[in-house]
């Protein structure tokens, strides 16, 4: 699943947690219509008389230039730009370094319920914060119905049937300290092409349901340090029942993917049998995960240091 | 697959009650059950998947199932709703 627009007043209360500081000063009636895809225009042209090619349908930006220059206008030149800017349908302005619009362009603004905003960030690094958001609002999207753990860093999404014991499994990994990030519903989110990022459904954050006995709070009972709102997906780990004819992977050499909105993530089956425990074979296979992160493969090393030495064996015995 | 629509009348819309009445009646079938809100899908068997929903009343939902007896599951399912969840 995929946005393709978002409303104006989302700009304001966006799901990422970085705040623009916007403060609206006029075009209230406008902030619910619709913005595409995130690109920005800077419309000093537009302002210098020049509209060929304006980029009216985007997000624009009014920086320290733009606002200095429109001050020296004169009275009339002004009002003849911006009723030319304004006759285009221009969904959104945005002025940076807390500079506010005059009378003028407010009331024009305000006439065509173009929402109009005040940032106290400076123009570069609002621009930045603004795509960041728009990418993160504009990201495909897929809901999973695991449960997402951080174990010493690592982001363990942990999936498998409805009883196999996912809940479980991530209740005792926060018992040893380790931090849920959601349970039963992950929204991933695929922030760029090597970024993929888990959160919790708002509603339910934080909450778990291990049979026997009922919905439990984490955050309450572990307290705050066994939570996270959201964390990178590294590592997709699928419990499921011992199969008793099933091969599983006795050397882990070779690296199996999981493929989550097009993206590979290392991918492990665990067998799932009374007796085993589960929590410490994840944790294990975290640090495992961030061993090769770092380039440091168990499986194959060993290898490598098996066959060296029948090398050597080998050479003794030909001596 | 089967699946059907279904608007939720109820005036408190689905909250724990609600949710573990409809879950408990999906475990009683073999197939996967979903419920899907605004194309987000939730596992009918869990409750904080259901609950993750945030279901109010006059949403519309749709009630999925895949696998043995799904028929039977969504006719099941959706009269619940309908019924408010009362049995």
């Amino acid at each position: 699943m995929e946005k393709r627009t978002i409303h104006i007043r989302d700009l304001t209360g966006n799901e990422s947690k970085i705040d623009l500081h916007l403060v609206l000063v006029a075009g209230k009636a406008g902030v619910g219509k619709e913005i595409s895809m995130g690109d920005i225009n800077r419309p000093g042209l537009g302002l210098a008389g020049f509209f060929d090619f304006f980029a009216y349908d985007r997000i624009q930006i009014f920086g320290l230039g733009e606002t200095a220059f429109m001050r020296q206008l004169a009275p009339d030149r002004k009002g003849e730009i911006f009723e030319r800017f304004f006759s285009y349908s221009v969904r959104c302005c945005i002025f940076t370094h807390n500079e506010h619009p005059d009378e003028l362009f407010l009331e024009l603004a305000n006439r065509h319920q173009v929402p109009t905003f005040v940032t106290t960030h400076r123009t570069t690094r609002f621009i930045s914060l603004l795509t960041h958001v728009l990418e993160e609002i504009f990201s495909p999207m897929v809901v999973n119905h695991g449960t997402l753990v951080d174990v010493f860093g690592v982001g363990v999404l942990l999936m498998g049937k409805s009883g196999v014991g996912k809940s479980e499994c991530a209740l005792e990994l926060v018992e040893r300290g380790h931090r849920l990030v959601a349970d039963d519903m992950v929204e991933i989110r695929k922030i760029d092409e090597s970024l993929l990022m888990g959160y919790g459904s708002e509603v339910i954050r934080h909450h778990m349901e291990i049979r026997g006995l009922g919905i439990i709070n984490v955050k309450d009972v572990f307290g705050i340090r066994s939570v996270r709102n959201r964390k990178r997906i590294e590592l997709v780990v699928l419990l499921e029942e011992w199969a008793s004819g099933k091969e599983y992977d006795r050397l882990g050499i070779d690296e199996n993917k999981y493929s989550i909105l097009d993206m590979d993530v290392p991918f492990i089956t665990v067998p799932v049998r009374p007796g085993r425990n589960i929590p410490i074979i994840i944790e294990t296979a975290a640090l495992n995960q961030r061993l090769k992160k770092m380039g440091v493969y168990s499986a194959r090393e060993l290898d490598n240091r098996i066959q060296h030495w029948m090398m050597m064996e080998g050479r003794k015995r030909h001596d | 697959m089967t699946e059907k629509e279904v608007v939720v009348k109820s005036d408190a819309g689905v909250h724990a009650r609600p949710a573990m009445m409809f879950v408990r009646e999906a475990m009683k079938y073999p197939c996967e059950v979903f419920i899907v809100k605004d194309d987000v899908e939730a596992n009918g068997k869990s409750i904080m998947s259901v609950l993750g929903l945030a279901i109010t009343s006059g949403t519309r939902l749709i009630v999925r199932a895949a696998g043995q007896d799904e028929e039977d599951a969504v006719d099941r399912l959706v009269s619940l709703i309908e019924n408010d969840f009362k049995n």
